[in-house]
């Protein structure tokens, strides 16, 4: 593939689709503070044209900032308190792995992704407004995602589903997304499980970094009171990508085929064996 | 009358239009900067073709001009079809390709920009983003050939252009297995013959598959209210 840029996050990014390494909560973390230590000296790259000025207007394409320190916000991602119950799950995976035996989750599988898992995986995200909603396309297999800006409740008798039913409102200039309804086959992150009764709120917003580019800053609170002891809450910052609409040939969001060529798909079990 | 300004004339049209009971704002919820611009033909919506196709033929029903060697491929690939369904590429969940996509039978949500048209189909969740700005790369027959191409499109008049090419070959062009080689361009047209519905035309040319380019064609329907489902391959096909 022609896209020097990107290559990284896809190694990067197959990696942590694939929940091959440990302690998935630091491990995005992890991540980032790699790509800010490697890519500190270009962060004009970060915004070749300023994003949208309307400070509701998220059309575009974002990718997770390679510079999430420059908002100031220098405390490290906090880790899920869990019951004993979300406890006795992390155990079973985690010692699950060290056996060699990973428990594959939904992307593994080619599935889409949950949520909050989804916002965290690091691809590109493009924004588009219709009348009614507001749609998040990810590249990461293909995901989407439909923000009803014109429901205030999930319709009665919606479906489970892998990426739930999202209801969007306006705070101000920050959009407020409310997720449940998701079924039982994803996961919070690679090793961080969930119960039936998850809910994900997302508060996106603009903000200025320390260089006077616009980031897409996004606050998401993770509430799950069968496995999580307390709402978990997590801010990712997102960098305004228009040089990806020339560069990598498709706007900006490349074509993901996780079906095509699956290296990592798991057995009937749900096992993937350590290859 | 005289107009003072463009603009004093644009809020007076706009007036006007409202208290003549016009058409609910087409573009609501769209930032000012997204909007297309006054007339641009909305196909912004939910959609649905009204009869399923399943083999294409040209505008006046008949079949494709296929070159020999296609028209063998195309043979055996009916007849893998009719012995096992799963020889099908997008039983695998592989993508369904151009303009196989546009005939799935799944609605298509259509989210559209000044600058941009979004096609998001219920099928596998599969999208296309349509850029009307970037022109198509110079150099897409060196680029990594991909299920859904590189697409460019453009307005002409009230007409929806959109040009696509730098295709894999593992694709089918429709449900029966019609084949196509790496040298596939599509041209797709969108037209709004009534405010719900659209007149849609694709042209094939690919000179490896067939002797000349032609022209086939679809109806889309706009599904007022429908909210796309998840649809999700590789659960239902426990690939």
């Amino acid at each position: 593939m022609r896209r020097s840029k990107s290559l990284k996050y896809a190694c990067i990014a197959a990696l942590a689709v694939a929940g091959l390494a440990s302690a998935a909560a630091a491990q995005d973390l992890s991540i980032i503070e790699r790509l800010t230590a490697e890519d500190k000296a270009d962060p004009k790259s970060f915004e070749p044209t300023p994003p949208p000025s309307d400070p509701r207007d998220f059309t575009g394409v974002w990718h997770v900032s390679r510079f999430p320190k420059t908002q100031g916000d220098t405390a490290r991602q906090p880790e899920p308190v869990f019951t004993a119950m979300g406890a006795a799950e992390v155990k079973r995976l985690v010692d699950s792995e060290a056996g060699g035996r990973v428990v594959a989750d939904a992307g593994t599988q080619c599935l889409p992704h949950g949520m909050p898992r989804l916002v965290f995986s690091p691809y590109p995200i493009r924004f588009t407004y219709m009348p009614g909603k507001i749609v998040m396309l990810h590249e990461v297999n293909h995901n989407v995602r439909i923000v009803h800006m014109d429901r205030s409740a999930p319709p009665a008798g919606e479906p489970l589903s892998f990426l739930g039913y999202s209801v969007g409102r306006w705070e101000g200039n920050t959009l407020v997304v409310v997720t449940t309804i998701l079924n039982d086959q994803t996961r919070i992150e690679a090793n961080v499980p969930r119960g039936p009764k998850l809910k994900v709120t997302e508060r996106w917003t603009k903000a200025k970094n320390i260089f006077g580019a616009t980031d897409l800053a996004v606050t998401v609170t993770t509430e799950d009171p069968d496995f999580l002891a307390q709402p978990w809450t997590r801010r990712l910052y997102f960098a305004y990508r228009s040089d990806l609409e020339k560069n990598l040939r498709s706007d900006g969001v490349v074509e993901y085929s996780c079906e095509e060529n699956n290296r990592n798909a798991p057995g009937a079990d749900h096992i993937v064996t350590a290859k | 009358m005289t107009m003072k300004s463009p603009l004093i004339a644009l809020a007076l049209a706009v007036f006007a239009a409202a208290s003549a009971g016009a058409a609910p704002d087409p573009w609501a919820g769209l930032p000012a900067a997204q909007r297309p611009a006054l007339g641009t033909p909305a196909l912004v919506g939910v959609w649905a073709m009204p009869k399923r196709i399943t083999a294409l033929r040209t505008l006046d029903g008949k079949a494709p001009p296929l070159l020999p060697a296609a028209l063998a491929l195309y043979r055996k690939n009916a007849a893998a079809l009719k012995a096992d369904p799963n020889s099908d590429p997008v039983a695998k969940c592989w993508m369904h390709g151009v303009p196989r996509l546009l005939y799935a039978p799944y609605p298509v949500l259509i989210a559209q920009e000044k600058d941009r048209i979004n096609f998001v189909h219920e099928v596998n969740h599969t999208f296309r983003i349509i850029s009307l700005k970037q022109p198509m790369p110079k150099d897409v027959a060196d680029l990594d050939p991909l299920w859904l191409g590189y697409s460019a499109g453009h307005w002409a008049g009230k007409t929806l252009v959109i040009d696509s090419t730098g295709f894999n070959d593992r694709s089918w062009l429709d449900y029966s297995g019609l084949p196509h080689s790496e040298k596939l361009s599509v041209r797709e047209t969108y037209r709004l013959v009534g405010p719900n519905t659209i007149e849609g035309r694709v042209t094939i040319t690919d000179p490896l598959t067939f002797s000349k380019p032609w022209t086939t064609g679809f109806t889309l329907v706009r599904k007022p209210g429908y909210e796309l489902k998840e649809s999700v391959c590789s659960r239902d096909r426990k690939m």
